[in-house]
């Protein structure tokens, strides 16, 4: 089936069987490899994306479901050589170890911080409940949002 | 005027600074590629066969019908290979190199590979699996470790009653002591398995190009040169016909420390298949259930002590949960119960060791590597000792601990030793003595665990060298090459900072490239909190090297003494008085003109000096110098619920100098968290071999609700050894965190748990037989 999908603010035409996950697509048929594959059942956020700015777990997305959608992945949020403010926070902080949770753990605090740039500690930890980082632990995390959230006011 | 350097905006000395990671903004856009990224053209997709039963010998495995199915493009089993042996303890346990990476005969756990299969897609290599008829003869298993110890039990090696090793470590005399103590109290202690779970799990390219006879492995390693020897050991080739090259590693944890069936199938797949390259990725639940996980251990101690809270005499058994095959569980044993020689003073000593079989999944290396375990065990059981003299847990701990410049009974040599003031800067930091035992009517506590770690460990092989070498490029710029792995921890960051110190320039000059076998020196790998110690020793003599070789130069050049020259801050200066001679880049223009064309090329080499551990008794100096560790763990607990709220974690640690400070501190407060996982959810269960919670929905990691504020104390004791003083500082922040907190909920509620998890079940049922009792 003919599938268009708007990626990063750009359209692409699709030929899929149509049980094709937003995931699979991402990584397989446009080589998006930004968007991360760890537990594929929805379990660890690695694969998170922003549709129509609310973070969404790619893995469990059926690709031909988010037609006329626009979907941000991490490969959409710098502008030209400028980075997007959440990830320099995240770069400054040392929020970053393995990095293969980040790209996922970012587009749930960018979709958090477009929203709400002030949070709480306690509205972070609720957004990226859903995420899961083995390496840092989370406190650098948490002061890599704060940071962004004061430049996204 | 000498043009500005591109290089240099304004010198800052790197060594000590909190420079941004290397990899940082690739990570942070999506750039930067993994294993997992991975993809060639016609490229093969690679699946392991594995047994599903938990014992049982193979009559027949029949391929036949996979193989003829479209799209198969290669099947491999045991008669294909060398049916060669591999293991990760060969050079002090050689008996244990026990696993194939393709079984022959038998299967002895759930998971065990026997056969592998490449196809053009992920579909076709899953069906052709389904398609191969393998015949077993299920035999009888055994999956509790006190139970395959028995006689009778099935025998799952060659090894009497399922022992593989048995490890005596035995100091003085310490049943004769026992009895001149005014206490002694003996506890038993279950630490269960947990598992590294990294977020990108196992994952493999292997590339056989027959004509050529050279392999290419891409692998998620923690260990490249360690991966190239096994593979090199199985498939007879030489080491240089084999490339390992690492890639941005999505986590380790110890799990990516050795090669996997996987690893050896991928390269036999491609060479099946013409040298197509061939891909294998585990699913989540195959990381789960095959990949190595950290040792279940019944942790049993008795203690003898003064009533002054001296400690006489230590005795014990250690009884770990091997699983199937020995990877590194004889070292694992050996660190989980030689450890508390590096924290407390001890004279009389004698814990037994017993590395069992079971035919559960591998046991092997494991982030903390057997110090998790034994730190719950004797932290927990140093804090009830000193509750039962009636002595505070701090002044008990101050009273034993180890000192600097002293040989412990094992001939452990300690030089630098910040304990003490470890332990007295979280105690002041945490408030100790204003809280301790002063909040049971809020239902509150707070407990102290101590804890010493090694920076390296000489385990798989004779030496730990590794290796670098600083190249000085025409325009200035330095490439600097080592064989040391970054999964994430930083370790690219923080050589290149001592790389640039070492040969007096800037950070911003260096490019580092690492843990590729065929271009990078060797380096065992990131094991052991070994890699800013050895690895960083090994830049600091590459990057002296190359300096030595540009002042040479200068030196011939302006007819001076080399001797009277250094470089330093972007500049070849005057020792004597520091006046500027030329800029760095005018010395790189010297070293490259008409009359030298000097190619700057420096070189490092470093195997730290240590003494082999006698596995008879216990005794050797395994590590260049040791690190040393406080933590301070404040609760609150729900009685009407059993929950434990963990409140706030102070952590200080004898880093001997942080070459990275927010690195140091990242490091801390990663190793603070898979700590608490340990302590309140990770455990890995099962039935009869089965692994019963094989995802993140039945295996919790920690997330970030529930992550309690967490204070980092860096203290800085300078090591002589250390390169710009530093200590190797991984895994030691994880081993005393259950320990505290167990002690933190004794200390608020009274109930002493011995068994991790501590769960809100334990807490419920504890607290329930107390009133029974009271009843």
């Amino acid at each position: 089936m003919n599938v268009t999908l708007n990626i990063n603010k750009k359209d692409h035409h699709l030929d899929l069987k149509g049980h094709e996950t937003l995931l699979e697509v991402l990584r397989e048929h446009l080589s998006l490899t930004g968007t991360k594959s760890s537990c594929q059942e929805s379990e660890c956020g690695a694969c998170t994306v922003m549709i129509n700015g609310k973070a969404v777990l790619s893995c469990i997305t059926l690709a031909a479901n988010v037609q006329g959608d626009e979907i941000t992945t991490i490969e959409g949020l710098a502008k030209g050589d400028v980075l997007h403010p959440v990830q320099e926070a995240f770069v400054d902080h040392g929020s970053v170890q393995c990095g293969f949770c980040i790209p996922g753990m970012i587009m749930s605090s960018v979709s958090l911080l477009e929203k709400n740039p002030q949070p709480t500690q306690e509205e972070i930890e609720y957004a990226l409940d859903g995420n899961i980082c083995r390496c840092a632990g989370y406190p650098k995390i948490f002061e890599a949002i704060r940071a962004a959230g004061e430049k996204m006011k | 005027m000498t043009p500005r350097s591109k290089f240099v905006d304004q010198y800052v000395d790197p060594v000590g600074k909190s420079v941004p990671r290397i990899e940082g903004k690739g990570i942070v856009t999506g750039q930067t590629k993994y294993v997992f990224d991975l993809s060639f053209p016609n490229m093969l997709i690679g699946k392991m066969l594995r047994s599903p039963h938990a014992h049982a010998r193979i009559i027949s495995i029949d391929t036949s019908k996979a193989e003829a199915l479209e799209g198969v493009k290669a099947i491999i089993t045991a008669k294909d290979t060398f049916q060669i042996k591999f293991g990760s303890n060969e050079y002090f346990f050689p008996h244990t190199v026990d696993q194939m990476a393709l079984e022959a005969d038998k299967v002895r756990y759930i998971g065990d590979e026997i056969a592998a299969v490449a196809a053009v897609d992920e579909e076709t290599a899953q069906k052709a699996l389904s398609l191969i008829d393998v015949q077993y003869e299920v035999l009888p298993g055994v999956f509790e470790v006190e139970e395959a110890m028995k006689p009778g039990a099935p025998q799952i090696h060659e090894s009497q009653n399922n022992i593989a090793v048995i490890l005596p470590v035995n100091f003085g005399n310490p049943e004769r002591v026992m009895k001149e103590a005014d206490h002694v109290r003996e506890d038993k202690f279950y630490c269960p398995v947990a598992h590294p779970s990294p977020m990108e799990p196992h994952v493999c390219v292997g590339q056989w190009e027959t004509f050529a006879n050279k392999i290419t492995l891409w692998s998620s390693s923690q260990a490249p040169f360690k991966c190239r020897e096994a593979l090199a050991k199985t498939l007879k080739m030489d080491l240089n016909d084999i490339r390992v090259i690492k890639m941005a590693v999505g986590g380790a944890f110890g799990g990516k420390l050795e090669m996997l069936p996987m690893d050896f199938a991928a390269c036999m797949l491609s060479k099946k298949a013409g040298g197509l390259p061939v891909k294998i990725c585990l699913t989540r639940e195959e990381e789960f259930t095959t990949t190595r996980r950290k040792h279940g251990m019944i942790y049993k101690i008795k203690t003898g002590v003064k009533k002054d809270g001296t400690i006489l005499a230590i005795t014990g058994e250690v009884l770990a949960d091997g699983g199937a095959y020995c990877s590194y569980g004889p070292t694992v044993l050996a660190a989980a119960i030689m450890r508390i020689f590096m924290v407390y003073k001890l004279q009389h000593f004698r814990i037994t060791g017993y590395r069992v079989y079971t035919n559960n999944p591998i046991s092997g290396a494991m982030r903390g590597f057997g110090g998790v375990q034994s730190g719950f065990a004797i932290e927990s059981h140093m804090d009830m000792l000193a509750r039962d003299i009636g002595m505070d847990p701090i002044e008990f701990r101050l009273k034993n601990i180890t000192t600097p410049n002293m040989v412990t009974v094992n001939k452990m040599i300690i030089s630098t030793n910040g304990l003490r003031e470890c332990i007295e800067r979280a105690s002041t930091a945490c408030g100790w003595s204003d809280k301790r035992g002063k909040q049971k009517h809020l239902k509150r506590g707070i407990g102290i665990g101590i804890a010493a770690d090694v920076m390296g460990s000489k385990m798989y092989k004779a030496h730990e060298s590794a290796g670098s070498i600083v190249k000085v490029e025409e325009d200035g710029s330095v490439y600097f090459f080592t064989g040391a792995a970054d999964t994430g921890q930083g370790s690219n960051t923080a050589l290149s900072q001592i790389v640039a110190h070492a040969l007096g320039v800037s950070y911003s000059r260096i490019k580092c490239k690492a843990g590729d076998t065929e271009i990078t020196p060797f380096d065992t790998g990131s094991f052991a909190s070994r890699v800013t110690f050895i690895s960083g020793n090994a830049a600091l003599l590459g990057g002296q090297d190359a300096k030595l070789q540009i002042l040479e130069i200068v030196a011939k050049e302006h007819q001076l003494n080399i001797d009277d020259l250094d470089i330093k801050a972007e500049n070849v200066i005057f020792r004597k008085d520091a006046k500027v001679l030329m800029s760095f880049d005018k010395a790189l223009e010297l070293c490259y003109s008409f009359n030298y064309g000097k190619q700057i090329i420096g070189r490092g080499s470093y195997n730290p000096k240590t003494t082999p551990i006698d596995f008879r008794s216990g005794e050797g100096n395994v590590s260049g110098s040791y690190s040393f560790e406080a933590q301070i763990a404040e609760v609150e607990v729900d009685t009407d619920t059993g929950v434990v709220k963990l409140l706030e974690l102070w952590d200080a640690h004898d880093i001997g100098r942080a070459i990275n400070p927010q690195s140091v501190e990242s490091q801390i407060e990663g190793s603070l968290a898979m700590g608490i996982g340990y302590t309140f959810y990770e455990d890995l269960r099962f039935k009869n071999g089965r692994v019963l919670n094989p995802n993140f929905a039945g295996y919790r990691l920690p997330r970030s609700i529930g992550i309690p504020k967490m204070n980092t104390i860096l203290i800085e004791t300078n090591d002589p050894q250390g390169p710009f003083g530093a200590k190797g500082m991984g895994e030691a922040s994880l081993l005393p965190t259950s320990a505290a907190i167990a002690n933190a909920v004794e200390d608020a509620i009274g109930i002493r748990i011995k068994e991790l998890p501590i769960t809100p079940e334990k807490i419920m049922k504890a607290l329930k037989d107390r009133d029974d009792q009271k009843n």
